[in-house]
């Protein structure tokens, strides 16, 4: 393989490719990004006036942020998969007044409160029909604390509808009434039920682990300000029911509820994002705000005035649905990151209608917290908060590997078969 | 039987890294020291271990940081960067050693060599006085025991109450003492001596025990141990006994002085002049401190073969131009001159009272004697303490080889000068002769006489390669002591000048703060255990802290050696009989 690798003709191959994705992509995003530039410059973009590092806040809050991780490969008998999660919550306070900024609370604390910390969850499912869906949904109604389908699926419908769906009578006489059957228990809101596959399934519980930890944490006795979430806010919905494909869809939306009934601002952030352009208004905040400047950029979408951007008209899961996402950046050495609000909040909350200079200046006072508690030296740049939260959730090679050492051992313990768990590939040395 | 690990200590980590003998732990950025001790427990197949961990070298760790420079250069260059809870976030990285593990085997706590690993991620404890000092006490026992108090199980910087003692049958084995100036070794011997004392006091108060007794001819270069070198000394000791336990324990001397008059009023009570006649020497003891050429060893073994004891007394009389042996000029003179120190010495007498037969019966009777060596030369402090072994060594050597007591008569003629052997004759049948003194009463084995120790001070200046070349009584005694209880007890600052033979011999060793790398170095390298990569932990030593090493232990241990004050003022009371206590209760 090295040799092929290193000759000139593969050189040659990416050549080619490369010219091919400058002419057909570049150039029209190109002129795209152009019909835009003006506005983003003028209207979208903003600079974060930071606090200065010794302010006493009147009132100091705490931030609380999940993260998870795992693996959809901790052992393999056969067709059956052993999937392992990690999900943790971390909370810190502001705790200016006692000069002691961003301190996180004890994990004692937290674990009191909110059960072990970073809380480990398994999954498995076999590849007989229906067997991934079956299990998926037992796990999923497993892990989220909202029991009753009702309570779970109609703040969806309600924030889509504008208000006009806040109860199942309300389905009668809309494009939802056919669907309503399919609407009575997790396992009938799993629509991809044909394209299970591990990644996915995998995916799925995780997101809804991380959501479960954060309704956890809206219901404690915490009473966080920020509740942050690794990610983007995205909801994949079905193109023909016109609801979310997967139950994490409807349980993202539920948690939005709660955190707006409990005054909570709920957002995500991704580091890894997908927004096309980005370097590009990196580049033209720079020049407008100076090199080390901290700023912002709003990405509307098209019921905003003005409209979306031109960049992602073709791009249709950008801006999510119900989500207002925004770009930042807080650090003159990192890309921008995006961060994600609930819509139906931030229509609540941040915008004014009519008066684009009362919007600005909610969104000034927001980012200013966010780039106030971004500023831990290991992680400059990045919430602290979620940072931490993903320390501890992460699961290093090395954490698998005992993992799936202790797996083997318990088997051997339980007089289980001794069956081999290392990769099949490992049997023949491969 | 599970252990109850809050008896361990506090859980301080986990483990994180690890081979056989060097592990890494994680744990919280608390105070912890070189030197200090974990126990990490492990269950594994319903086995219950608890390893010991050394700490050898400690490093600051920043959770959530691999790159501490760039969090550094963030901190610079972004004025308003913060450190969200960094003492929290705050691991120390601990390098250490891992000492062996302790395993409880019906009802028995053994100790092991590490030859196996903790789990990883096993709790690591770390042991807090007051509530660790009983299980380690336990689970150490086999480490631990014996008859002569040392100190205290040092835990970094605190101790434990758990004592560290040596068996009295391994000090047959020669000890070693290795220390530089203001380390700590005065000191030592003198909590060495208190030791001897209530070891022998233990054998006294409960003779139907058959307990052990010790003797020891302690060198004292610096005439501190009778005074001491703070407040007490050994002459406190002696004096809070009450009569009967003093005359059991010292006789009526304890202290040897090259000049009694000279002595402190108090302490001459219990003194002696150190006085030895010419005759009691032998041409042996002499090869042993100084070297003779062929012709001059020739020489003197000719005379002696004619002369016998009174050899010396013929060569310093011989006139050197009536040559009536046959000799050069040259190395009569030679050795004249080499006998100058013995016929100027004020403690090697032609004639008088020698002290030596008091010395050889203080010996058999387990008791303690303190030399003070202070006001005489090196090589009289050589001889005296040649002449001292060779004699107690030829007279159990005799024992050794005999099957009763007209046997040992004559091998003890053989060996001893004549007049010196007839001084004490009656006495060592007393001393030997099993159920009478009749010439076939049957002999006792030395092994169950009083261990002996001599103690060798200054021992580079004797105990070198040079010297040792030749015939030494040293040599003879380390390689052949333990047959006949008699033991080395080498006090030196230094190891890298010792001789081997001297060194491979010795199986305990007390290894004191060291002066420089090479001493570090050869004492490493001299230890009874494997104590590789102590390195660090020897450079950070404080006074009176030590590393107790011994052939027959896995652990090398930490040990605290007490203030000689400390240990007198606790235990004064102790030398006061029954009665002379009862006293004190009705004064009260
Ligand atoms: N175990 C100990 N604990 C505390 N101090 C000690 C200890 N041993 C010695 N010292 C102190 O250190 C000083 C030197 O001790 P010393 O025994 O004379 O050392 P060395 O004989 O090795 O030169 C003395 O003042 C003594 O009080
Ligand atoms: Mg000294």
């Amino acid at each position: 393989m090295l040799e092929k690798i290193l000759t000139d003709q593969f050189r040659k191959k990416l050549k080619l490719l490369f010219t091919d994705i400058q002419n057909q992509q570049d150039r029209r995003d190109e002129e795209e990004f152009a019909k835009d530039e003006q506005r983003i410059k003028t209207q979208l973009l903003s600079t974060v006036d930071p606090y200065p590092p010794d302010v006493l806040l009147d009132e100091d809050f705490l931030v609380a942020a999940i993260d998870g991780s795992g693996t959809d490969n901790l052992m393999l008998l056969d067709d059956v998969r052993v999937h392992l999660f990690s999900t943790a919550s971390i909370l810190v306070n502001t705790n200016t007044q006692a000069e002691q900024v961003f301190e996180p609370i004890r994990t004692e604390l937290i674990e009191e409160e909110l059960g072990e910390q970073p809380h480990l969850e398994t999954h498995w499912h076999s590849g007989v029909r229906y067997d991934a869906s079956k299990k998926l949904a037992e796990t999923l109604a497993e892990v989220y604390p909202v029991k009753d389908i009702a309570n779970l699926v109609l703040p969806f419908f309600k924030d889509h509808s504008g208000g006009s769906i806040s109860a199942y009578s309300d389905f009668t006489g809309t494009e939802y009434e056919r669907r309503v059957p399919s609407l009575k228990d997790i396992s009938s809101l799993i629509s991809r039920e044909r394209i299970l596959t591990n990644p996915i399934v995998h995916e799925e519980i995780r997101k809804v682990s991380e959501y479960a930890a954060a309704h956890n944490i809206l219901t404690s006795k915490f009473m966080p300000k920020y509740v942050m979430l690794d990610g983007a806010m995205s909801v994949f919905m079905h193109h023909v029911f016109k609801y979310p494909s997967m139950p994490s869809g409807f349980m993202l939306r539920e948690l939005a509820s709660l955190a707006r009934k409990e005054n909570v601002i709920l957002c995500a952030v991704s580091k890894n994002h997908t927004i096309p352009f980005a370097h590009k208004i990196a580049k033209m905040a720079r020049d407008v705000f100076g090199e080390g400047a901290k700023w912002f950029c709003h990405l509307p979408c098209s019921s905003d005035p003005g409209g979306g951007l031109h960049i992602y008209e073709d791009r249709t899961y950008i801006p999510p649905r119900l989500a207002v996402p925004y770009l930042f950046s807080f650090s003159r050495d990192n890309r921008p990151s995006r961060i994600d609000f609930d819509r139906i909040w931030w229509l609540e909350t941040i915008f004014v209608k009519d008066d684009p200079v009362a919007t600005r200046n909610n969104e000034k006072a927001l980012f200013r917290e966010l780039e106030f508690m971004s500023r831990d030296a290991r992680w400059y740049g990045y919430p602290v908060a979620l940072a931490l939260a993903h320390e501890q959730c992460k699961l290093s090679y090395e954490d698998l590997r005992l993992a799936r050492e202790i797996c083997r051992d318990v088997r051997i313990e339980m007089k289980l078969d001794s069956v081999k768990t290392e990769p099949y590939r490992a049997d023949y040395n491969l | 039987m599970r252990i109850d690990k809050d008896t361990l200590g506090e859980l301080y980590g986990r483990v994180g890294v690890g081979n056989q003998t060097m592990l890494g732990i994680m744990g919280n950025n608390r105070d912890v020291s070189v030197g200090e001790i974990f126990m990490i427990y492990s269950q594994r197949d319903g086995h219950e271990r608890v390893f010991f961990f050394r700490v050898l070298g400690l490093e600051n760790y920043l959770r959530q940081v691999d790159d501490m420079a760039r969090v550094a250069g963030t901190l610079m260059v972004e004025g308003d960067a913060y450190l969200s809870g960094i003492e929290r976030n705050m691991l120390l990285s601990v390098d250490g050693k891992m000492l062996g593990y302790a395993e409880k085997i019906k009802d028995e706590w053994k100790f092991r060599s590490p030859r196996r690993l903790p789990d990883h991620l096993a709790h690591v404890y770390r042991p807090i006085a007051g509530t660790s000092d009983e299980v380690v006490q336990e689970m150490l026992g086999s480490q631990t025991d014996g008859e002569v108090y040392v100190g205290d199980l040092q835990i970094g910087e605190g101790t434990l109450d758990v004592p560290i003692m040596m068996p009295s049958k391994y000090l047959a084995m020669h000890v070693g003492i290795f220390g530089s100036t203001g380390a700590g070794k005065s000191n030592l011997m003198m909590v060495l001596i208190k030791s001897l004392i209530d070891t022998n006091l233990e054998a006294v108060t409960n003779p139907q025990e058959d307990l052990p007794k010790i003797s020891a001819f302690c060198i004292d270069p610096h005439d501190e141990f009778a005074k001491g070198v703070d407040n007490y000394g050994i002459q406190n000791i002696i004096e809070s006994m009450d009569q009967n336990t003093r005359s059991s324990l010292i006789g009526d001397f304890y202290y040897l002085t090259t000049h009694l008059s000279a002595t402190q009023k108090e302490i001459r009570r219990y003194g002696r002049d150190i006085r030895i006649l010419w005759n009691e020497i032998q041409p042996r003891d002499l090869y042993s401190i100084m070297e003779f050429s062929s012709e001059m060893y020739a020489f003197i073994e000719q005379v002696y073969s004619i002369h016998h004891e009174n050899w010396i007394d013929t060569i310093i009389t011989m006139n050197e131009e009536e040559d009536d042996i046959g000799t050069t000029k040259g190395t009569l003179r030679a050795v004249k001159r080499r006998l100058k120190f013995v016929e100027r010495s004020p403690i090697f007498i032609k004639s008088g009272q020698s002290v030596l037969g008091d010395i050889y019966r203080a010996m058999e009777s387990g008791r303690v004697l303190v030399v003070n060596t202070s006001l005489m030369s090196d090589m009289e402090q050589f001889l005296l303490t040649t002449i001292v072994t060779r004699t107690l060594s030829d007279l159990r050597r005799a024992l050794k080889s005999s099957g009763n007591l007209s046997d040992f008569e004559r091998q003890a003629q053989s060996r001893l000068p004549n007049s010196f052997f007839s001084s004490i004759k009656k006495s060592a049948r007393s001393f030997y002769g099993v159920g009478g003194v009749a010439d076939d009463s049957p002999v006792r084995d030395p092994r169950y006489l009083p261990v002996i120790q001599i103690t060798v001070e200054e021992a580079p200046s004797i105990l070198n390669p040079r010297l040792m070349r030749g015939q030494s009584v040293f040599k003879d005694i380390s390689r052949q002591g333990r047959k006949f209880n008699i033991g080395l007890l080498v006090v030196s600052q230094q190891v890298s000048v010792l001789d081997n033979v001297i060194l491979s011999q010795m199986n305990t060793e007390i290894n004191l703060r060291l002066g420089n790398e090479r001493e570090i170095k050869a004492c490493i390298e001299n230890a009874s255990v494997n104590i590789t990569g102590f390195e660090n932990e020897f450079r950070v030593m404080s006074r009176g802290e030590a590393l107790l090493t011994a052939s027959y232990r896995e652990l090398p241990l930490p040990v605290k050696i007490p203030l000689f004050d400390d240990v007198f003022e606790r235990d004064m009371d102790r030398y006061k009989g029954k009665s002379s206590k009862k006293k004190v209760k009705h004064e009260l």
